[in-house]
Order: C-alpha cells, then structure tokens, then sequence
C-alpha cells in the first residue's frame, strides 16, 4: 500500500524485537467480546486512477459552478481569489503542519498569524484580534459567552437581522448557560433603535447586532453603542462581509466592545459552507477573557524577534476546565489565507475591490427597478446585497437564471415567516460581475 | 524540600500562607507554590472591603504556563490590599513571604487558625 | 523575519481592478457619510514577487510532515496524500454555494450521505453530524446532545465524569455545556479507576468522557465494567476519537457501548492538520440520540430520487455553525477511506499498533516508560531520570529539532504520581521501520548527552531561525499587532541578524 511503507518483513522483524510472536499479543488488553472478528463491510480498495474517476463523477453531479456566478450570499460570498494566493497555499509547509506549540519550527504560521491580526486591528479598528474561530457564527457564539465572563450578567439582546444560522448557534451556545434571550425587531432594513433603548436594562450583558445585517443594511453602531454603554452593557458587532471594512467606518472607532467576524470574503472558497475562518476582536483591557490563540511578539536567547502564541495561560490544554473556551484546533491555514489574500490586496486594493462590491450592487439594484417588476421595500443604507421585492414568479426566474449560468439570489421567506417578506428576494453582488452581466439578469427578469 | 519556611506561619494545603497579628492575617503564597508557578505574570485584582469564607478565592495568579486560584485560609473582610504585587507580579516570585503579600484579612473565626498547619507539618505535606 | 508591513513600498501594488470601475456611480449618492470612512485602511503596498517571496520564505520556517517524522502523540500526524486534495478542489465542489438550490449540489450531499454511512460501519454508530469544525467543537456538540436528551427525558443531570488523563478540551467542553466537571483517577495501570467510577456515577450524572485506547496509549481492559457501571445509572458514554489510529477494524467504539462518538479527520483520516485546523470533529450517536443532533443533516428521497437537507426537528440542540460542515476535509476523508478499503484500513491500524510498541521496546531502556505494557498506536515514555542532570523534559524535546525532528508531545498527559515529564510518541503507520530506526538512534543518543554534555541540550536548538522564545516576556509586554510593536519601538532593541538572511 502506497501509503504504508513498512512491508510484511519489516513488520515481523519489528514484532520479534518487540518480544511477541504475533500482532494479536499485542491487542491482549482489548476483551474478546468487543474486538471486531470481520472485515469492515465498506467498499474495497480503489487504485487512484478508479478512485478519481468514481469521485469525479460525484462532482459532476453538482451544477459547473465554475462557468455560474452567484447572486447569492447570505453569509458565503463568491470573491476572486489571485493564483499568486492559491499557489502559495499549496506550499505542505504550511497545511502539512501541526499547531504551532514549537515556535522554533513554526515562524511561518505564527508570523502569518501575528499579520492577519494586524490586518483585521487596522481594518477594524480593534485593538486585539483573536486570528481564528471556525466561522461567523461559531465566533459569535463565542463572542456572547466572553460578554458573560466579562460582565457576569444573564440577559442578551439579539438583532433580528443577524444572520438566521448564526442567531440559531448563538441560541446553541448560549443554551446551558440559563440566559433571557430576546430578539430585537426591525424596522425599514434595520433595527429598531428604539425598541434597543426600551429592552435594555441593568441585568443586559449584551447587544448583538450584525452590520452590514442579514439583508446588507448598515446599522447605525454609535447609536447603538451610546445606548448600550449606558446600561453597562458591551455591543457585539457581527460581521458577515468583510469586504465592507475595506469603505466603511470601522467598529472600532464606533465605540463597538467586541466584533466578531467571518474572514470567508479574504480569500476563501465557498466549499459548500466551510471551512471559513472567522476572528474577533476587542479591547486589550479584555485580553485575559478571550476565546482561542492568539499570536505575539517577543524575543528568543540571542535577542532576535521571535513570534510565539501568547496569553495561553486561558486556554484548555492549561486551565482545563477554568478555561475561557475549550478551543483547540482551529482555522489556522485559513489565516494564511487570508493573510496572503490581504497583503495581494494591500491598502490600495482592499479600497478599490470594496468600493466596486458597494457600486456595482447599487447599479443592479438601479437596473432591476427600472424594469417595474421590482418594488423597493426598504429605504436603507446597504453594502452589496439588497432585499428588494419581486413581482413575477420566483420559481421560474431561478429556473431562466440557472439556465444563463447565474445561482438565484436567496429567498428570504422561509427565513422570515411572520412578516411581509413573501416574494422578496435577497441580491449580492460582488465584484466578480460585469456590467455585461448585469444588464443580461436585467433582461432576464424584464421577460 | 529546597523551597524555603517560615517557622511563625501557618499554612494551607493549597500552599497559602498566613500572618497573624492581632486579628489581622496577612495572606500571601508560599515559596514552593511562586516555585511550581514560575514566572508570575498575572496577578488578578484583589478587592478591599470583599467579605470571604474561608476557602473564597480572593484572586488569580497566572504564570506562562499555569494559572491557579488564591484562596483564602480564613474568613474575614479584606482590609488592605498589596497593589504592588499586581503592578509588579514578579515580586512575588523574589520575596513570597515578604515584599509578595497579597492582602490583609480581619479574621472573623480566628478559630480557623487551628484547621491550618504549622511550618514543620507544611513541610512534611511539601517533602518531596 | 521582516513583516510584510516592513516591506511596503508606496506606489506598490499586487492587485488586479476589473477594467470597469462604475464611474457612473458615485458611492456617496447611496451611502450617509456617517458610514464611509474618510482614510483607507492602511494594509501594505507591495509586489506580487514581494507577496509570493515573503510567503516563500515564511513557509520554510515551518516543519511539516512531509519534511521528515512528526511523533506528536495524541495528534496522528500521518502522511497526507496528495490525491485526497485534487479531490477536494474540484470546482464543482470547491465554488458550491451551501444555499444553492439542492439540485446544484447533488454530489457534495451525496459524498456527505455516503461518508455517514462509511464512519458509521467503521465505528459502529447510527448516524453521524458533519457539522463540528474540529475536536473540541465535537465534544461541545456532543455534551449539548447528552444534555438535550436527558432534558428531552425530564431527567436533570449535572455532572460530567472525565479521567484525569483526558485531554484538556473534554472537561472545558463539558463546562460550556453547563457541565460539572468530576475528575475521575487513573490507577496503576493508567486506566479508569472502576471504584472511583462506580462511587461518582449516579443518577445526577450524565456520563463519563473517555478516550480509547486512552491518552497514555493503553487500551482500558475494563471497558465492559465501565459501560455497565455507566448504563446502569442511566448514564451515556461518550468516546474522544482523537485516538482512533487504533481502533480500524480491531475495535469500534459503538460495539464497546459507547453512545456518541467524534472524530477528529484531521487526524485519524489523514487530512492535513494545516498549521493547526481546519479539521473536522464529526459526531457519532446510536439511534436514540439522533433526534438531538444539530440540524440538519443529509437524507436520500428515494421517490424523488435525490439528496436533500433534512431538518433534525424540535429536538435538535439547534445549529453549531454558520452552515453544514468543513465540506473540502469530508471530501478528503471519504477519499481517504475508499483509497484504502477495509484491507488497508485495518493495516493502518496494525502498523501504527506495531510501530508504537516497536519504539517503546527499544526506548523504555532509555526513558522509562509511564506503564510498561505494551501500548495501542502511541506510546508514554518520561525523561524523569535526567532530571538529576538538571534536564528538563523539554529540553530533550528541543534538541531533538537539531537531529532534524519534530519533538513529541511533552508534558501530556500529565497525572501525579504515575505521569510526569512525559514523552509520548506516537509513530502513524506512514512511518517506515527505517525511519523510526533513526529516530531511536537519536532519542539514544540525546540520553548518553544528557550525562555527558547537558549543556548541549540546554542550549537546544541549535540550528532553526530562532531559538528558545520568551514566554513571559510576550505576556508581560504584550505585542499583539504590528502597530504595537510601532509604539514600542525604541525599547525593543532586537538582537542579532534578522532571521530573513539566516
């Protein structure tokens, strides 16, 4: 077996220097009763040649989503993705690696991590950034349960117009922990800011609100934050699409406490969902209550700077039970993609591509009105994706986009099914369209 | 052991030890534990006026590679409190017994003191 | 080495614009200038050479398995096979969107549907969640389907059993499910203490968490006793897969009477540990925790013939992530599988089985082993002898890197009085005997310069860019992101050569 090199020979050698004359002496501690005596019932061995092509034809099962771009989001955005990081992303030294507990063998990753921290505190504003969370709504999640520690209060408030999975784990997280949880409803594409000031109360641990929100709309963080702070309460700002940051003013100088956002837009494939990577961000004075790992600077015997994952005093493998989180293995690889994804882009690029996500959704939005079959159903500020109202038949335009190689934009009904969302349908648009394109789903909901 | 006692003190099982003058204790953490922590980095605020029952945790010291609780060896409020060792953790590491104090306790229940063991009985727990 | 951020030089760039940038539009018509930051975020300028240099050179100071043996025990670094990630690029599966219409993704939920029933049959549950991003995300999953099912059964149980050689994340996972914790001994010979167990199970008690064999690498042979004691209170066992490398076709936690089961495929299924993650830590359950598991999961309409996502129902914990899974390792792992069909998987088994005990017998000479019994597929040895040379563990584990190895895993597990300083080696079966020849030359060798020239491990390593980092200087002056080391900047005063030029 080409993955096995010790051959049969070898292998008895090795059991005669071990002192047993068969590899069954060895398994003496394991009962009888509980041993496996057949073969495993799966499919037997393939050469690689067979098994490519049994795994290629599953592929081809899905639709060439290659040849498709997606007006959908939702959480996954389709980006282009520079080769230069693709090709990088290949070298074994970084993806056939372990967690870098030996820093004298693991400059690459904990250098690349302490970048990707950089990155997102000078994108966001944060002073410290926890590089790796599994996705949005993992770190989230976690995010809530800092806020806990932090503030040792029991009720959290939770904007409507997060993201549906994302406010399900947070409920999943949050569940043992004998919270109030209470939602806050929406009004116009955002939440109702009103409605914020008449929930909060002193026992509030936390606001948690997503902006750009599930339907792209930008919340108004000062307002919130303001309200928040009064009560002693942090606000947690989720972010979904990151690539907003690249324009729009950041949650840290917005008074936001923690952030927590998905890094999927920074240079990752949507892979049916994962794996993404997400961060979060804080303020130092928190340090001691984060979640995860966290690279740092320092210095090795002769002086020269060394990096090295720090604080580590919080996590699961020394605090046990005490921990912050039990987080272990990460997304690390996904930091350096996202590290390789950010520095391609540089100051100049991350602004360009962020303005043109921003420009290019407007332009369909504008497009897609002027055939009268749409209806604005909110007057809010967006980034790149737009609820917007859809009088024809949903399901024959997803059948007319998938024929014209688009992925239909989300329908959010299932999502929202106590309010007047029927027949609206959830746009994004990056920059991977053209105006060509454009303009072709234009005339495509114009038939 | 190697670590370093105190004949006049008395001493808990989780390695605290305790100064008594008057009703007032004085509370800090041994030499053998500062040893088995190593290098303190941390030393959780302590806060004065705090009512604790013997066996509260009055604060947390975080080394590179462990973290553990203080708890108190006698109930009491907490008078005073040793802002240096916070500004500076590694004093503890240098002078536990001395300059390393963590706080000062009013003992409400000075029959506590009883439960706690001496310096040749803290040495024989700790002989390695 | 110098940071990206040192690189940048104004003027540069390694993007690429689109040729039409929407002049048309003018962003400030749509958007409140309240939302739009006036200054870009400053990043860096450089070249795409700059990029692909910097991350050239950051990749050699890493150490991978495919630069030589990686023994980390209770961590399974095993060779990755190239085949495994051809697969899991496949655009067809690599730009699927997880909200496309099911009918565009057909083949991604068909591997996830064939992959349950692959890991089913190999550990002997009913149904598995692809959901868990990594072990202890797992554990998490798993202690809320334990908790969900006693609350489901109007029982109130409070209390996780874990033993005191689990690994760290078992009882920080138990606590995030709203566990207590009870510490559970290990005996003289390394396994669950049955009296500890059967005195702390009762009917408060939701289960115990174990690892088999366990994490000093030993099969626990009162795995029948402690199944009886747990199911009699009504309690659910619970199995950390991390170490499955033992288990392929010899033993499946499910016929031992375990009740849920995660998987770490990064570890046990070969794909790639990454640097550390992502993964994938899959949970198993038996037929009566399935309606608890997180939603949804994949089924087959046999009438409709086609696969689909199907809701859990009321009872599920609920969602644990923003979508379905970490798809590209499913991928890789069912790769995996069917590349080495039950022969080969057995033979994964019995190599590493092999491998392991072959270099405890020809180490524990050398560094006396925690437990002399032979051991699954790692091995516990300690570095307690050397302590009388004023050598610590970790150093022996430093020098290691000058013979051009990954050290193994030190210091767990760690229990008083039987496992200290240890040294756990675990040898996958993608090791040849040549290899571990070697590396038992080295290890022998280290021994003999522990007595004669302790200095030369103290100073370990000695030939890797940096060497021996200060661990309390990063926490006392934290440096968290280049603009705190700016404002340090003066005070910092680094020595030597950058390790750019190394």
């Amino acid at each position: 077996m080409r993955y096995i090199p010790s051959t049969k020979e070898q292998q008895s050698e090795m059991l005669k220097d071990i002192g047993v004359s068969s590899f069954e002496e060895l398994l003496k501690n394991i009962p009888e009763k509980v041993k496996l005596k057949r073969k495993l019932n799966i499919p037997p061995v393939l050469s690689e040649q067979e098994l490519e092509e049994k795994i290629v034809k599953i592929a081809q099962k899905n639709s060439n989503f290659y040849q498709m771009k997606p007006l959908l989001g939702a959480g996954a955005y389709r980006h282009f993705i520079p080769e230069a990081q693709k090709s990088l992303l290949q070298r074994e030294e970084f993806w056939t690696c372990y967690t870098p507990y030996q820093p004298e063998l693991s400059q690459g990753t904990l250098q690349s991590m302490f970048e990707f921290q950089s990155y997102i505190s000078r994108l966001t504003k944060m002073d410290i950034v926890i590089p790796s969370i599994f996705d949005g709504a993992s770190a989230a999640g976690e995010a809530a349960l800092m806020s806990l520690r932090l503030t040792h209060k029991n009720k959290i408030i939770v904007s409507s117009l997060i993201h549906p999975h994302y406010r399900e784990t947070i409920r999943t997280y949050l569940a043992p922990h004998d919270i109030e949880i209470i939602e806050l409803p929406y009004h116009d594409g955002l939440v109702q800011y009103d409605q914020l000031e008449k929930l909060l109360d002193e026992d509030t641990a936390a606001v948690l609100v997503q902006s750009p929100n599930f339907f792209g709309g930008i919340e108004n963080l000062t307002a919130m934050a303001e309200l928040t702070h009064q009560k002693k309460a942090l606000l947690i700002d989720i972010i979904v699409e990151s690539m907003s940051m690249g324009i729009l003013k950041s949650p840290g100088d917005l008074d936001v406490d923690i952030i927590a956002g998905s890094a999927q837009s920074f240079g990752m494939d949507l892979n049916f969902g994962g794996p993404y990577n997400a961060f979060l961000g804080t303020k130092k004075k928190y340090v001691r209550q984060i979640p995860g790992r966290i690279a740092g600077e320092t210095k090795d015997k002769e002086g020269k700077r060394a990096f090295v994952m720090t604080f580590r005093a919080r996590e699961q493998d020394i605090r046990r039970e005490k921990a912050t989180s039990n987080m272990c293995t990460n997304h690390n690889l996904n930091v350096i993609a996202a590290d390789i994804y950010l520095s391609l882009m540089g100051t100049e690029g991350i602004y360009q591509y962020s303005l043109l996500n921003a420009k290019k959704a407007h332009y369909l939005e504008n497009q897609l009105l002027k055939t009268g079959k749409f209806e604005k159903i909110f007057n809010y500020p967006y980034f790149n994706e737009f609820l917007i109202k859809y009088n024809g038949d949903i399901k024959n335009i997803n059948k007319v986009l998938m024929e014209n190689n688009f992925i239909p934009p989300l329908t959010v009904s299932s999502f929202y099914p106590d309010n007047d969302l029927k027949q609206t349908l959830l746009f994004a648009v990056t920059e991977i369209f053209s105006r060509d394109e454009m303009n072709l789903i234009t005339s495509l909901f114009s038939q | 052991m190697s670590s370093k006692i105190i004949e006049e003190l008395y001493y808990s099982k989780n390695d605290e030890w305790i100064k008594v003058e008057n009703d007032i204790g004085t509370i800090g953490i041994t030499d053998y534990a500062q040893d088995q922590l190593g290098d303190i980095v941390y030393v959780e605020e302590i806060k004065k006026g705090t009512n604790l029952n013997k066996g509260d945790v009055i604060s947390t010291v975080e080394s590179v590679k462990a973290v553990s609780d203080v708890y108190s060896p006698i109930s009491g409020e907490i008078i005073e409190v040793n802002q240096d060792i916070i500004d500076d953790p590694s004093i503890i590491n240098k002078d536990p017994f001395g300059k390393g104090w963590f706080a000062k306790i009013k003992m409400d229940k000075p029959e506590e003191l009883d439960e706690l063991m001496s310096a040749s009985e803290y040495s024989e727990y700790r002989k390695e | 080495m110098k940071l990206i951020f040192e690189k940048s030089i104004p003027g540069r760039d390694a993007y690429s614009l689109p040729t039409d940038l929407f002049q048309d539009i003018k962003i400030e018509d749509y958007l409140p200038e309240k939302h739009l930051d006036k200054d870009k975020k400053q990043l860096t300028e450089v070249s795409e050479v700059d990029v692909i240099r910097h991350f050239t050179k950051l990749s050699k100071f890493n150490y991978g398995v495919d630069d030589g043996l990686y023994p980390l025990g209770s961590c399974t670094m095993k060779y990755n096979p190239r085949i495994n990630e051809k697969m899991a690029a496949i655009s067809n599966f690599s730009q699927a969107h997880p909200f496309a219409p099911i009918e565009m993704v057909q083949g991604s939920l068909e591997i996830m549907y064939e992959l349950n029933k692959l890991l089913c049959e190999i550990t002997a549950m009913n149904q598995y969640t692809m959901a868990p991003a990594s072990g202890a995300h797992g554990e998490l999953t798993g202690n809320l389907i334990m908790r969900q099912y006693f609350i489901d059964h109007g029982e109130k149980r409070t209390k996780m059993l874990i033993p005191d050689s689990a690994h760290g994340t078992n009882p920080a996972s138990a606590v995030m499910a709203g566990f207590e914790v009870i510490e559970i001994k290990s005996n003289e010979n390394g396994t669950v203490d049955l009296n500890s167990l059967k005195n702390a199970m009762d009917e408060q008690t939701v289960g115990l968490m174990l690892t088999n064999p366990n994490t000093v690498g030993l099969y626990d042979k009162g795995i029948e006793d402690i199944e009886k004691i747990v199911h009699q209170k009504g309690g659910l066992l619970y199995y950390d897969g991390a170490n499955l490398n033992a288990s392929l076709g010899i033993i499946r936690p499910g016929d031992a009477g375990f009740d849920v089961v995660h998987l770490n495929l990064h570890k046990t299924f070969s794909t790639p540990h990454g640097g550390g993650g992502p993964g994938a830590g899959v949970i198993g359950v038996k037929d009566r925790l399935i309606p608890y598991l997180p939603t949804p999961i994949v089924d087959f309409d046999s009438t409709e013939n086609k696969y689909f996502l199907k809701d859990i129902g009321k009872k599920s914990i609920g969602m644990v992530r923003s979508f379905w899974g970490n798809f590209s390792v499913l991928v890789k792992t069912y790769t995996w599988i069917l590349s080495l069909g039950p022969e080969y998987l057995y033979q994964c088994s019995k190599t590493s089985i092999i491998n392991a005990n072959y270099v405890l017998a020809k180490l524990k000479k050398y560094y006396k082993p925690a437990y002399d019994q032979y051991c699954g597929h790692e091995c516990t040895l300690t570095g307690r002898e050397y302590k009388k040379y004023g050598i610590k563990t970790l150093q022996i584990a430093k020098r290691l890197m000058d013979y051009g190895y990954h050290p193994p895993t030190i210091y767990f597990p760690h229990f008083e009085p039987y496992a200290e300083e240890t040294i756990m080696i675990e040898p996958p079966e993608s090791e040849g005997k040549e290899v571990l020849d070697n590396f038992i030359e080295v290890m022998i060798k280290i021994s003999q310069e522990a007595k004669d020239n302790p200095d030369l491990l103290k100073s370990a390593p000695h030939n890797t860019p940096i060497s021996q980092t200060d661990d309390v200087m990063a926490v006392k002056r934290p440096i968290l992101t280049y603009d705190d080391e700016l404002e340090l900047k003066d005070e910092l005063n680094y020595q030597g050569k950058d390790i750019d030029y190394y």
